[in-house]
């Protein structure tokens, strides 16, 4: 940067030839020979610019027209520095600005850096609030699961006990019908007919300890429903074995009728399935009124299978279904359920690439409808 | 070879305001020791382009020659970096004001102007010695002395000179007062009363001394 504090030297005032040329036309003017000196001499004129002097000259010239060639030369240096000291100063500022602009840029670059990294750690942020929310969703849906299992276990507890109540009874009276038979032994009166009524009894019982077992069987199904195993599974049968343990919960026994094609076995997660239908389930049935019917049907359409499971209860109201899906949506009272149904559905349909549609209309009824592919490919 | 001190003294201030009349007229009324050519770079109407400039100074035997370089600024607002440029490196400022009533609003912008550009270039406008002229006070629409006083009595730079550079009044006076706070600055960096016997009044005196046929203050 050019510093106006230095005075400006001969060469920089004027290019060297423009001197030599000057110095011709000054000897050409006086008549005698005019050297130019750059250090100064003895009897030699200075030349000065702004105070300082740049040039002498030396002739055998009389001192006053030395005087006037040396300021005839200052005059020309004078305007020559005009232009130079216009020029440099031009220089200067423009160098000022430019550095400035680059300056300006630069704080424009780190302050968009700046910004692109609160951006990233804001996208962070929010990735990790989403993933404290899908955890807290998931524990709601295990809550929600272990919720079902109780409440069947509740069931089961009441359903095991009518059989456990007339087997014991029955038993009881065979204990009765024993002390008869050994008083009729000994009479040897109508030993045949208490036998064959003996019989019928130990038969009951048996099949009600059958029937136990069975539920007990169920349970345990149920209780699986943890188990995170993947592999191929009979989904009528699934089905059939929810809707046993939904038996309690059934007005009469033909308020679900099943319509089950025969089906190829699919591949997934049984227990989560079988929880899927179990809240579809749930749900159809708590929707319907006194003579409410709900009907289940599968049957294999393409590459998928399909389930419906359609009810002819209260339906729903478009606002209702609109939000039918949302985690805490119920229109159920409260302590009556989580409203988690239709989430826990969607949640397991998607994570077996399928798909899941819902219709339904304020007092016809609803119908849901799943699609899971036979060749699976569920994660 | 005598020490050399260059200082850079810089007219300052709005559009107009009379900062090329105050370097004529120093031109006109000095006659200090040695005085250089004023060097005048203005447009066809007399709007200073880049800058203008006139070195004066004075040699004391073959010890000290001091230089002083007065240059002042293109006023008009678009030409702020070349002011900025003149700015750099100033030793002392006066900011020539313009008293008349419809320019207060351009002194302002203009002061403030001066004290962002000096900030660029690494000055302090609390710290550099600085003159404030108010001038043309031979107009009649102007800002009243009281006015004056209440803005800038509680100011470090007060008082202000008032001038009428058109009429070489104030002129001088207002150089004079800049030399008396620059030379404190430039005795402690140099050491100008301590090794060449130049106190304050003489500094004074040897750059402001006038011609014998203009008296005018
Ligand atoms: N009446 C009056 N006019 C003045 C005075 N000082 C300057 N002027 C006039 O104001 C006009 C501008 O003066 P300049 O000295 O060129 O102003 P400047 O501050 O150098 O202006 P820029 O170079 O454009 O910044 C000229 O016509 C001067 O004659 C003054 O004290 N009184
Ligand atoms: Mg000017």
């Amino acid at each position: 940067m050019y510093d106006d504090r230095e005075e400006l030297s001969l060469d920089e005032l004027l290019p060297p030839a423009q001197v030599t040329r000057a110095m011709i036309l000054l000897t050409n003017l006086c008549g005698a020979e005019i050297v130019l000196l750059r250090h100064p001499e003895a009897q030699a004129t200075p030349v000065e610019f702004s105070l300082e002097p740049v040039a002498w000259l030396k002739s055998d010239l009389p001192i006053p027209q030395r005087r006037a060639a040396a300021a005839l030369l200052e005059l020309l240096l004078f305007h020559a520095a005009k232009y130079r000291l216009a020029a440099n100063l031009h220089l200067t500022a423009t160098e000022a600005n430019y550095q400035e602009l680059q300056q300006q840029h630069a704080a424009l670059q780190a302050s968009e850096a700046r910004y692109r990294l609160l951006s990233e750690s804001l996208q962070e942020r929010v990735d990790s609030q989403v993933r404290t929310i899908r955890e807290s969703q998931q524990k709601l849906y295990e809550s929600a699961r272990l919720r079902a299992v109780g409440q069947l276990a509740a069931g089961m507890a009441h359903e095991i006990n009518t059989p456990i109540g007339f087997i014991s009874s029955n038993l009881r009276t065979a204990q009765e019908y024993l002390g008869e038979i050994t008083e009729s032994a000994e009479a040897e009166s109508n030993l045949g007919e208490l036998i064959e009524d003996f019989h019928s009894l130990l038969e009951e019982s048996l099949d009600g300890a059958n029937r136990i077992s069975g539920l007990i069987r169920d349970i345990r199904l149920f209780a699986n429903i943890d188990q995170t195993d993947h592999r191929h599974f009979d989904l009528n049968a699934l089905i059939e074995t929810t809707l046993r343990l939904l038996q309690p919960d059934l007005a009469t026994p033909d308020t679900v009728t099943l319509r089950l094609d025969r089906l190829p076995r699919i591949p997934g997660y049984p227990a989560k399935i079988g929880q899927a239908i179990h809240n579809a389930l749930t749900n159809a049935l708590r929707s319907l009124g006194d003579e409410g019917k709900v009907v289940v049907t599968t049957r294999p359409v393409d590459d998928m299978i399909e389930l419906t499971v359609q009810d002819n209860g209260h339906g729903m109201s478009q606002e209702v279904r609109e939000r039918a899906f949302e985690p805490f949506y119920t229109t159920r009272e409260v302590g009556m359920g989580s409203g988690l149904g239709l989430p826990v559905i969607l949640d397991v349909v998607t994570a077996h690439h399928g798909r899941l549609n819902l219709t339904s209309e304020v007092g016809q009824g609803t119908c849901l409808t799943l699609w899971l592919p036979i060749a699976g490919q569920a994660s | 070879m005598p020490n050399k001190i260059v200082l850079k003294i810089v007219y300052y201030g709005p559009a107009m305001s009379g900062k090329t009349t105050n370097l004529l007229q120093l031109h006109a009324l000095l006659d200090p020791q040695r005085m250089g050519e004023l060097m005048v770079m203005e447009t066809r109407d007399d709007r200073t382009l880049f800058f203008d400039m006139l070195p004066i100074g004075f040699q004391q035997e073959q010890t000290l020659d001091i230089r002083l370089k007065l240059y002042t600024v293109p006023g008009q607002v678009e030409h702020d970096s070349t002011r900025k440029a003149v700015l750099s490196r100033a030793d002392g400022v006066i900011f020539v004001a313009d008293s008349q009533l419809n320019q207060q609003e351009n002194n302002a912008v203009s002061f403030e102007n001066l004290a962002d550009n000096l900030h660029k270039v690494g000055l302090d406008i609390e710290r550099i010695p600085l003159v404030v002229q108010f001038n043309k006070r031979d107009l009649s629409r102007i800002v009243e002395e009281k006015t004056l006083r209440e803005r800038w009595s509680s100011s470090a730079w007060w008082p202000l000179v008032l001038s009428s550079a058109l009429k070489g009044h104030g002129v001088i006076e207002t150089f004079e007062r800049l030399l008396e706070r620059l030379y404190p600055a430039v005795n402690e960096a140099h050491g100008l009363s301590r090794h060449y016997g130049i106190d304050r009044s003489v500094f004074l005196e040897r750059l402001t001394r006038c011609r014998e046929d203009h008296h005018v203050r």
